[in-house]
């Protein structure tokens, strides 16, 4: 038997997202990294969960990886399509579990940025995308994990604008705010998964990937990390099966779970 | 005196002077004028393309972007509308990503944002730039779901809707029609979000199927353009087909909207590629990347760009036969109908190479 290489970075990053997924959810998704985590969770321990995307696709069969949130993949054969207002008023009207997001920055308190980087709407350095849907899952859903690339320049003390809410100030100041749902409950990078303490609402880290040392993730953040009780764990790494599975069913292109330059 | 009190905190934030520039998007008065005052007779309304534009979209328009961005987007239409030269639109969606390039060439000069880019493509370097360089005027910030809510709020017939979305963010701070208020129903604490009915200028819709009258049967998702058919001052629907107006009736499973809203209807086979059709044809992936990681780079090369692509285009066919002609035709409906499953996808190559150069070397754009 050959042996199977190990989980690259992009790879622990989609199981550890697989991970956050339980059976019979419905599940919010956007592309990339958040939609092999689904694909990956319903050919394993979650077979049952239901896939809906801010396209107002619901419910596709089984397909290939999607080139857009809104291309046939997200929809095929669903049983409806919804119209974008009534697909986020289902998070409201808490018919959605749990939610993935991005974020370009991010901080303490899971507060995220899509907006921009610099001081100023009007003169960035740098216009990104804006918010899309990622306001409307973050402040609706009843649960969210967000994903991301962890350095120091998307770990920041502050956010440059506050696209999406996590936990704002901390405390139950998400709650007052007028907010819904639980708000963020993982945070997953390339170095490890992220918790938010229960009464200051502040990240603390939950697991490390395996090699990933405390001081590394923290060299990798630029505000302080709070620390669990007892010994760091180390995050689960994916067996040899859910590797071969995620290499040559979920994401057979490397699309997403390739590493920059790895590809032919 | 203007009939509209904004949110003044955002009105500061965007340096907005005079609120006059705000007013169509929320002005409803003129919204329901508009609407009375169209010709409710079951009348052939086809015209051509640059017909339709020439005659409904003004310099100065609040105009929407519809479809998903790249999905069902009158691509084409927009296109004609860079080729008149029209000036000075403010462009509105959710998503409203085809606004950047459009904004390069002049034709809009300002933005209600929900989102701009195309998704795993990368940030938009080329909308980044006009922020920056002040070619764009930021008017306001929005969530996707948010402003569906303020599209739908005018479909539904009402002042405005409560929301809880945009809660304690900063985008609230940037959005001139949004207010924080109490929910009146509540005694204890409970902010929401006051989004009022928003009502764009024109909005051009592309579908399947149309009859003359106007009637339009789409399929795939609708995103927010059933609300937007309702809420829009103007509208124009471009249509792979006209059908008689009977095969409407005797099918009426997916028309979603009524020929009342509609001023124009142009006949517009391939009026959405290059992005993607859903039942037709999908998009040139090749196109999307080679516009956002190549021509959307610098100035000059989105000048490059949309000169071969669009200005020394007449029409779609001239466009569809760069993409590589009926090859690119017969490819794309393929992949197309196998993704939604309507075909067999056994065997089917979904596969393609991500652009890196200029050229394609198969002469046909993936």
């Amino acid at each position: 038997m050959t042996e199977i290489k190990p989980a690259n970075p992009l790879e622990m990053v989609a199981y550890s997202l697989a991970m956050q997924i339980e059976d019979h959810q419905v599940v919010y998704v956007g592309t990339g990294l958040p939609m092999v985590a689904a694909i990956l969770a319903r050919k394993t321990h979650a077979p049952n969960i239901t896939l809906v995307y801010e396209s107002g696709a619901q419910d596709p069969l089984e397909g290939g990886m999607p080139w857009s949130v809104g291309g046939p993949f997200t929809w095929r054969k669903s049983p409806i399509i919804l119209e974008m207002s009534y697909s986020f008023g289902q998070a409201y009207n808490g018919y959605v579990d749990i939610g993935f997001l991005g974020f370009a920055q991010i901080d303490r308190y899971g507060n995220i940025n899509t907006h921009m980087i610099g001081t100023d709407l009007l003169k960035p350095k740098v216009r990104l995308t804006g918010s899309g849907g990622n306001n409307d899952l973050s402040s609706l859903s009843e649960k969210m994990v967000l994903v991301g690339i962890q350095s120091p320049d998307k770990f920041v003390e502050k956010v440059d604008f506050i696209t999406s809410v996590g936990f704002l100030e901390g405390g139950d100041s998400r709650k007052k705010a007028g907010l819904l749902g639980e708000g963020p409950v993982a945070v997953v990078t390339n170095a490890g998964v992220y918790d938010f303490e229960p009464v200051s609402k502040r990240m603390r880290v939950k697991s490390l990937n395996p090699g990933v040392s405390l001081g590394l993730a923290q060299m990798a953040t630029g505000f302080e990390l709070l620390k669990p009780d007892g010994e760091i764990p180390v995050t689960p790494a994916p067996s040899a099966e859910i590797l071969a599975l995620l290499r040559n069913e979920v994401d057979p292109l490397g699309v997403f779970i390739s590493m920059p330059g790895a590809k032919q | 005196m203007s009939a509209f009190d904004y949110n003044r905190e955002a009105v500061r934030n965007l340096g907005i002077d005079d609120t006059k520039i705000l007013d169509p998007l929320v002005d409803f008065e003129s919204a329901r004028r508009a609407h009375i005052n169209k010709d409710r007779s079951h009348r052939d309304k086809r015209l051509s393309l640059g017909e339709a534009i020439g005659e409904f979209v003004r310099d100065g328009d609040v105009l929407t972007d519809t479809g998903f961005s790249y999905v069902r987007t009158p691509m084409q239409a927009y296109f004609e509308i860079m080729r008149q030269g029209k000036k000075g639109i403010q462009m509105i969606g959710s998503p409203n990503s085809n606004q950047s390039y459009m904004i390069h060439f002049g034709v809009c000069s300002c933005s209600h944002n929900s989102y701009s880019g195309a998704e795993m493509r990368g940030y938009d370097r080329a909308y980044s730039r006009s922020v920056i360089e002040g070619k764009t005027r930021i008017l306001s910030e929005w969530s996707h779901g948010s402003m569906a809510q303020g599209f739908k709020a005018a479909q539904l017939g009402v002042p405005g809707v409560f929301s809880k979305q945009l809660l304690g963010s900063d985008i609230l701070r940037y959005n001139p029609y949004t207010k924080v208020m109490q929910n009146p129903m509540r005694s204890d604490p409970d902010p929401a979000v006051f989004v009022p009915a928003l009502y764009p200028d024109i909005a051009v819709i592309h579908v399947q199927t149309a009859d003359r009258f106007g009637n339009a049967r789409m399929y795939g998702p609708p995103i927010n353009d059933i609300a937007l058919a309702a809420a829009a001052r103007r509208l124009i629907i471009t249509a792979e087909e006209i059908v008689p107006p009977g095969d409407i009736r005797s099918n009426n499973k997916g028309v979603v909207i009524p020929f009342t809203c509609v001023d124009a209807v142009v006949e517009l086979p391939y009026g959405a590629a290059p992005g993607s059709m859903p039942g037709c044809y999908y998009w040139s992936r090749q196109w999307w990347e080679k516009l956002m990681r190549w021509a959307c780079l610098s100035d000059e090369n989105i000048e490059e760009f949309f000169e071969y692509w669009v200005f020394s285009s007449r029409d779609q066919f001239d466009f569809i036969e760069k993409l590589g002609g009926a090859r690119w035709i017969a490819n794309s409906r393929k992949i197309t109908k196998a993704e939604e499953y309507d075909n067999e996808d056994l065997g089917v190559d979904f596969s393609y190479k991500e652009f890196k150069t200029l050229e394609t070397e198969t002469g046909i754009y993936y």
